[in-house]
C-alpha cells in the first residue's frame, strides 16, 4: 500500500509551502529520513525529509505553492500502481481579501450652528424635549458655545393648559357606548390642531373696558340698518388694523423665513354644525365695518348651511375666536395652523374695577392672544394686544 | 470611634491578620528593622520575627515571584513593593503569572497574594518615584485592584485583599499616611467592588480617587458657596469598578467630573467616562470632565511639579465647567 | 508512579526497566505530538523534549510526595514523568476539556496541582521566583517537602534567574534548581549567550551547592538528584543541579534549525541518546525491547483517540476562571 507525501504543517501559523525542487526522481529508491525535496516557507528554505522508505512512485505536484496537508507525492512498493486523482495545479494561497482601505473617518464637525441645520444640545436636553414634544429648533441654548441645556428645554417648553371644556353630561344609554365614526372635518380638526398643539405658544391675557366699544357698535347699527354690526366685526376691524401696525404680528412661521402677509385676512372661528370652520374676511383692514359686518354675515349664514367653498377657508393671517355668547369668561384658543396668533375672546361682563381711588363698575372683555414663539416674542405680542385694547378703549386712535 | 492615621490602619490591618492566621506574613525591603520606608511595618518585627516580616534583598522579581509561589501553596503572603513606580520591575511576575495562573490551569489554582504598594507626587520626588500606574493594572483580567484613600477605608480594604484568594494589586498614597479619620472599634471588613459616596449633591457628580478624593472635598465646598451641589464618590475598588453606585449618581445630578492624581490621558478616568458615556447618555446635561496630571513625567523643582499634579482649584474648574453658560 | 524500591545508590533492575519504559513513553509521545502537529491538527507553538528524557524521568522518580514542580515551555517529559496521564496531556494539546488544564492552557501552560506540578511556563525564567517561595512556605510551615524548578541554559542569563537563586540560597529555602543544559537558547548556542562556559559556576555567585550529571544517563541523573533534593529537605539550602543534555530536535516544531550543522543532530542521536544507553545497559533483546516500545505505542495512540474523541470547550468558557 503506497504512502502519500503530504506538505508537512512545519510551524504555528503555516498555511502552504512552495516546492523549490524534487531531490529524488520518480522511480528512485528514497530512505525514511533522507532529504526529498526542498520547500520554501516564509521564514526559510529547507529540506524535507521522506516520511516513508521505499520507491518514489510519482510525484504529484513537482513544484509551486501546495497548501499544507495536499499530496505531493507517492511512496510504495515497486511496480505498485497508483492513481493521482489529476493533481489540480497547485492552489495558489487564498487570496488575501484586500484589506479594506480603512474609512476615512469624517472629522467631526466643530462647527455646529442651526443655520447648518445641527442643532447643539445635551443628550439630556434631546431627551427632555423629545419626551415632551418641544421642537429643538424653538429653543434658544445657554450653554457654552450655544448648547441647549436641559433647562433651556424646559424653559421654553409652554404648558398650554388646554381649554377646560366642561362636557354637560349626557345621560348615557343604558348598556351601550355608542362610537361614532370619525367626520373628514373632525379628522382634519384635529390633525391641524394636533400640528398646532406641538408649536410652542404662549398666551396674554388683557381686560378690555369695552364701554365706548359698545358704544359704538350700537352707533354703527343705527347707521347702517341694512345688517346687523356685532362686537365681532368690531374686532375683526380692529385687529386687521392693529395687524397693519404691527406688521411682525401679521406673519406666518416658515422652515427658514418668515411670511410676511401685505393685508389682514382675519379668520372668524364659526361653530359650524359639522365642526368648528374658520372663514376668512380678506383684506379685513380695508372694509368698513358695515362691510365687515355683511361678509361674516354671509360667511356665517354659509358654514351653518355646510355651504362654504374653499376660497373661503383659505389664507388667514389671523384669527379671532369669541365665545362670548356661550357665556364664557376668558379661554385660550389654539392656534390655527399656520398663523401667528389667535385672539380669544370672553364675554362682556360688568366689572367692579378701582379707578382713581374709587371703586367704579366697568364693562370688561377678557381677551387672550396666543402666539407662537417661533415667529412672535412676547414684547411683540404685547404690543399687539396693546393695540388692540387700545383700539376698543379708545376706537378714534384706530383711524 | 478610635483614630488611626491612615499609616496606622494599614499596619493595623496587617497586624491583626497575622495574629489571627499563622499564613499570613508580610516580606519587602527595608521591611522589618526600618519599619518601611513608609515606616508601615514599624513595630510588626518585635511582635512577629524575621520569618513573618521579611527583609527581602533588592529584588522585586523575586520578591513579587516568592509571595505568589507561597500563595500557590496556599499562604497569605504580602509583599510590600517600596514604590509604585517599581511595581515595573515586578510586573512580570504580577502580570504574566499571577494573573493568569487561575485561567490556564482552568481553574486549578487560587492566589491568593496582596502586592501593597505606594506612588503619589508631593515634596519633589521626582519622575522615578511619583508614578500612578493604576491604568496598567486594571487594564490585566486575573488581577484586583484597590485604591482606598481614608483610614477606615484602608484598614478595611486592605483585610478583604488579604483575605480574597484572588492577587491583588494594592495602592497607597504617600502623601495620605499621614492623615487621621475614626475608624471603628474593630476591622469591619470591606467589600472589594464597592464604592462609597462621601458627600451628596444634586448638581454635578465628582469620581475621585486617591489624593484626588481630599481635593475633590475641598473643591465641593468652594463649589457650594457658589451655589453648586457636588456629590463626591469615591470608588475605591479599581477593578472590579462599582459601575452601579457611580451611574446612578450621574443619573441623578446629569454631570460628572472623574478626578485622579495620575496622567489623565489614557487613563483610569478615560474608562470611567466611558462607562459613564455609555449607560448614562440620555441623562448627560454636559460632557464628561476628566482631571488628572498633565502628560509629563513629574518634573523635580517644586514649581513645576505643582503645575503637573492636579489640585483641588482643577476639580473646582472642572466642576464650573459642567455648568457653565454661554460662551 | 510505582515508588522506586532501592537505596539511594542502587538501583534495581525493575526500576531501570520501569524508567526505560517511562522514557520511551515520552519519546514516543513526542514523536506522535511531531506527527500530529505537522498534519495540523495541533493549534498553537510546541517545543518537544526530545533527548532530554532522562532529566525529566530522573528526577522525578527521585521526588518524593509532597514535592513539586515547576516547569518550562519545553513540559511534555516533566508533566509525564511527574504523573499526568498521556490522556490528559495530549487532551490539553488538542485543547479538550478533558485536558490536564482543561483548554485553557496549552502545551506552554500544562498544569496538575494534584500531581504537584505547579505549571509550565511560557516566560523564560517564568517559575523560578515561585518556586523560591512555594520553598519558603514549606520551610514556614515546617514541612519537609522541596520545590523543584526546571530551566534551560538560556534562562541562566534572566533576572528571574538570578533574583530567584539569591533570594533561596539567602534564606536557604528547600529548593532544587534544576538545569537542562542543552547548549542551545532556542538558535543561539551556549557559547554566544553565556559568558562562561561551566554551567556549574553560575551557582558560585549565589554561594549555592552544586551538583552535576551526565543528563543522558538516567541512573546517573537519578542519584544526584536524590542527593541533591536530600540536601534540600535537610535543611541545609537549596541546590543547584547542573544536568548535561541534549535537544535532538529543533527549538519548536517546525524548526529548521539552519542555526546548526547537519551533523549535529543525527551524531547526537547516535552517540548520546539516553534510551539507547539504558537499553544497552540493562542488555534488552530486539524482542524485548519491540515490546516494551509496542506497548507504550499503544498508549500513545489511544491518547491520540482519546483527545480527539474529547470534547471542545464551549465559546463562552473563555469567561470563566478569569476570577476565584
Amino acid at each position: 500500500m503506497a504512502t502519500e507525501v503530504r506538505l508537512p504543517r512545519l510551524g504555528q501559523g503555516m498555511e502552504s509551502g512552495t516546492i523549490v525542487k524534487w531531490l529524488k526522481a520518480e522511480g528512485d529508491m528514497v530512505e525514511k529520513g533522507e532529504p526529498l525535496y526542498e520547500l520554501d516557507t516564509d521564514k526559510v528554505t529547507q529540506e524535507v525529509e521522506a516520511e516513508a522508505s521505499g520507491v518514489l512512485l510519482k510525484i504529484a505536484v513537482a513544484e509551486g505553492e501546495v497548501a499544507v496537508g495536499r499530496t505531493i507525492g507517492f511512496i510504495g512498493a515497486e511496480g505498485e500502481v497508483v492513481e493521482v486523482a489529476a493533481p489540480p495545479a497547485p492552489e495558489p494561497a487564498a487570496a488575501e481579501a484586500p484589506a479594506a482601505a480603512p474609512a476615512a473617518e469624517a472629522a467631526p464637525t466643530v462647527v455646529s450652528s442651526t443655520t447648518n441645520g445641527r442643532i447643539k444640545a445635551s443628550p439630556l436636553a434631546r431627551r427632555i424635549a423629545r419626551e415632551r414634544g418641544v421642537d429643538l429648533a424653538s429653543v434658544r441654548g445657554t450653554g457654552p458655545d450655544g448648547r441647549i441645556v436641559a433647562e433651556d428645554v424646559e424653559r421654553a417648553e409652554v404648558g398650554a393648559a388646554p381649554a377646560p371644556v366642561a362636557a354637560a353630561p349626557v345621560p348615557s344609554p343604558a348598556g351601550e357606548v355608542e362610537r361614532r365614526p370619525l367626520s373628514n372635518v373632525r379628522r382634519t380638526i384635529a390633525r391641524r390642531l394636533t400640528e398646532a398643539w406641538t408649536v410652542p405658544a404662549f398666551q396674554l391675557t388683557v381686560d378690555i373696558d369695552m364701554s365706548r366699544a359698545d358704544e359704538l357698535v350700537h352707533k354703527q347699527r343705527e347707521l347702517n340698518p341694512g345688517v346687523r354690526i356685532t362686537v365681532t366685526d368690531l374686532l375683526t376691524k380692529v385687529c386687521a388694523t392693529a395687524l397693519m401696525r404691527h406688521r411682525d404680528m401679521n406673519v406666518r412661521f416658515g422652515e427658514d423665513e418668515l411670511f410676511v402677509y401685505p393685508t389682514a385676512d382675519v379668520g372668524i372661528a364659526v361653530a359650524a354644525p359639522q365642526g368648528l370652520v374658520v372663514p376668512v374676511v380678506r383684506s379685513a383692514e380695508r372694509l368698513t365695518l358695515a362691510e365687515i359686518a355683511g361678509v361674516r354675515g354671509d360667511l356665517v349664514s354659509r358654514a351653518r348651511e355646510a355651504k362654504l367653498r374653499t376660497e373661503d377657508l383659505d389664507g388667514g393671517t389671523f384669527t379671532i375666536s369669541n365665545l362670548g355668547m356661550f357665556g364664557v369668561d376668558q379661554f385660550v384658543a389654539v392656534l390655527n395652523p399656520p398663523q401667528a396668533s389667535i385672539l380669544a375672546v370672553g364675554r362682556t361682563r360688568e366689572q367692579v374695577v378701582p379707578q382713581d381711588g374709587e371703586l367704579v363698575v366697568l364693562p370688561l372683555m377678557t381677551a387672550t392672544l396666543t402666539c407662537d414663539h417661533r415667529a412672535v416674542d412676547g414684547a411683540t405680542g404685547a404690543e399687539f394686544l396693546g393695540t388692540i385694547r387700545a383700539f376698543l378703549e379708545d376706537p378714534g386712535l384706530a383711524l | 470611634m478610635p483614630e488611626l492615621s491612615y499609616r496606622e490602619a494599614v499596619r493595623d490591618a496587617l497586624v491583626q491578620a497575622m495574629r489571627q492566621d499563622e499564613d499570613v506574613f508580610v516580606m519587602g525591603e527595608d521591611i522589618a528593622e526600618m519599619g518601611g520606608s513608609m515606616g508601615v511595618t514599624h513595630g510588626m518585627l518585635e511582635e512577629f520575627g524575621p520569618a513573618r516580616v521579611r527583609n527581602t534583598p533588592i529584588s522585586e522579581m523575586a520578591l513579587a515571584g516568592a509571595a505568589i509561589g507561597a500563595a500557590l501553596q496556599g499562604m497569605r503572603p504580602v509583599a510590600e513593593i517600596m514604590y509604585e513606580d517599581f511595581m515595573t520591575l515586578a510586573a512580570e511576575q504580577v502580570v504574566n503569572q499571577a494573573a493568569k495562573h487561575r485561567y490556564m490551569s482552568g481553574g486549578q489554582l487560587t492566589v491568593p497574594v496582596v502586592f501593597r504598594t505606594q506612588g503619589g507626587a508631593g515634596w519633589s520626588p521626582g519622575a522615578q518615584h511619583a508614578q500612578q500606574l493604576e491604568a496598567w493594572f486594571v487594564h490585566v483580567p486575573g488581577l484586583k485592584v484597590v485604591f482606598a484613600s481614608t483610614p477606615e477605608d484602608v484598614r478595611g480594604l486592605l483585610w478583604s485583599s488579604i483575605y480574597d484568594d484572588n492577587p491583588v494589586v494594592f495602592f497607597e498614597h504617600r502623601t495620605l499616611y499621614g492623615i487621621k479619620g475614626d475608624v471603628p472599634e474593630k476591622i469591619e471588613p470591606i467589600p472589594i467592588g464597592k464604592a462609597r459616596v462621601h458627600r451628596a449633591g444634586e448638581d454635578v457628580t465628582v469620581i475621585a480617587t486617591g489624593r484626588l478624593v481630599h481635593e475633590s472635598l475641598t473643591a465641593a465646598a468652594e463649589a457650594e458657596k457658589e451655589g453648586i451641589s457636588v456629590e463626591v464618590v469615591d470608588p475605591r475598588t479599581l477593578q472590579p469598578l462599582d459601575e452601579q453606585t457611580l451611574v446612578d449618581s450621574v443619573k441623578k445630578t446629569n454631570r460628572a467630573v472623574v478626578a485622579h492624581e495620575a496622567v489623565t490621558r489614557m487613563g483610569f478616568g478615560a474608562e470611567v467616562a466611558a462607562v459613564l458615556q455609555y449607560q448614562a447618555f440620555d441623562w448627560l446635561d454636559a460632557p464628561v470632565e476628566r482631571v488628572g496630571a498633565r502628560f509629563a513625567p513629574l518634573p523635580f523643582a517644586p514649581v513645576m511639579e505643582s503645575y503637573v499634579v492636579p489640585h483641588a482649584d482643577d476639580v473646582l474648574a472642572a466642576i464650573r465647567r459642567t455648568v457653565a453658560r454661554g460662551d | 508512579m510505582a515508588k522506586v524500591e532501592a537505596t539511594k545508590s542502587a538501583l534495581a533492575q525493575g526500576d531501570l526497566r520501569d524508567m526505560l519504559r517511562e522514557m520511551l513513553l515520552i519519546r514516543r509521545f513526542e514523536e506522535k505530538v511531531e506527527e500530529r502537529f505537522r498534519a495540523g491538527e495541533l493549534p498553537g507553538f510546541l517545543h518537544v523534549a526530545i533527548g532530554e528524557e532522562a532529566c525529566a524521568v530522573g528526577v522525578c522518580r527521585a521526588l518524593e510526595d509532597g514535592d513539586v514542580i515547576a516547569s518550562t515551555h519545553r513540559a511534555h517529559g516533566h508533566t509525564l514523568a511527574k504523573g499526568t496521564h498521556p490522556n490528559e496531556l495530549m487532551a490539553e494539546l488538542y485543547g479538550k476539556q478533558e485536558g490536564c488544564s482543561h483548554g485553557y492552557g496549552g502545551s506552554m501552560h500544562l498544569y496538575d496541582i494534584e500531581r504537584g506540578n505547579m505549571g509550565a511556563n511560557a516566560v523564560i525564567g517564568g517559575g523560578l521566583p515561585q518556586i523560591t517561595g512555594a520553598a519558603l512556605a514549606f520551610q514556614m510551615r515546617g514541612e519537609p517537602r522541596v520545590a523543584v524548578a526546571f530551566f534551560g541554559d538560556g534562562a541562566t542569563n534572566i533576572g528571574t534567574f538570578h533574583e530567584a537563586l539569591n533570594l533561596a540560597q539567602l534564606w536557604k529555602v528547600p529548593a532544587v534548581f534544576v538545569l537542562e543544559d542543552n547548549k542551545w537558547a532556542e538558535s543561539t548556542p551556549e557559547w554566544q549567550h553565556s559568558p562562561i562556559r561551566d554551567m556549574s559556576e553560575r551557582a558560585k555567585a549565589f554561594g549555592m551547592k552544586s551538583m552535576k550529571a551526565d543528563g543522558q544517563d538516567v541512573e546517573a541523573v537519578y542519584k544526584t538528584a536524590r542527593k541533591a533534593l536530600e540536601h534540600a529537605r535537610s535543611g541545609q539550602g537549596p541546590v543547584f543541579l547542573h544536568l548535561d543534555t541534549c535537544r535532538f530536535s529543533g527549538h519548536y516544531i517546525g524548526d529548521p534549525q539552519v542555526y546548526r550543522p547537519k551533523e549535529e543532530p543525527r551524531e547526537l542521536r547516535e552517540t548520546r541518546d539516553p534510551i539507547t544507553h539504558l537499553r544497552e545497559r540493562l542488555g534488552l533483546t530486539d524482542a524485548e525491547f519491540e515490546e516494551l516500545d509496542a506497548e507504550v505505542t499503544e498508549i500513545v495512540e489511544a491518547s491520540v483517540d482519546f483527545a480527539k474523541n474529547g470534547t471542545d470547550p464551549a465559546p463562552e468558557d473563555a469567561m470563566k476562571n478569569v476570577y476565584a
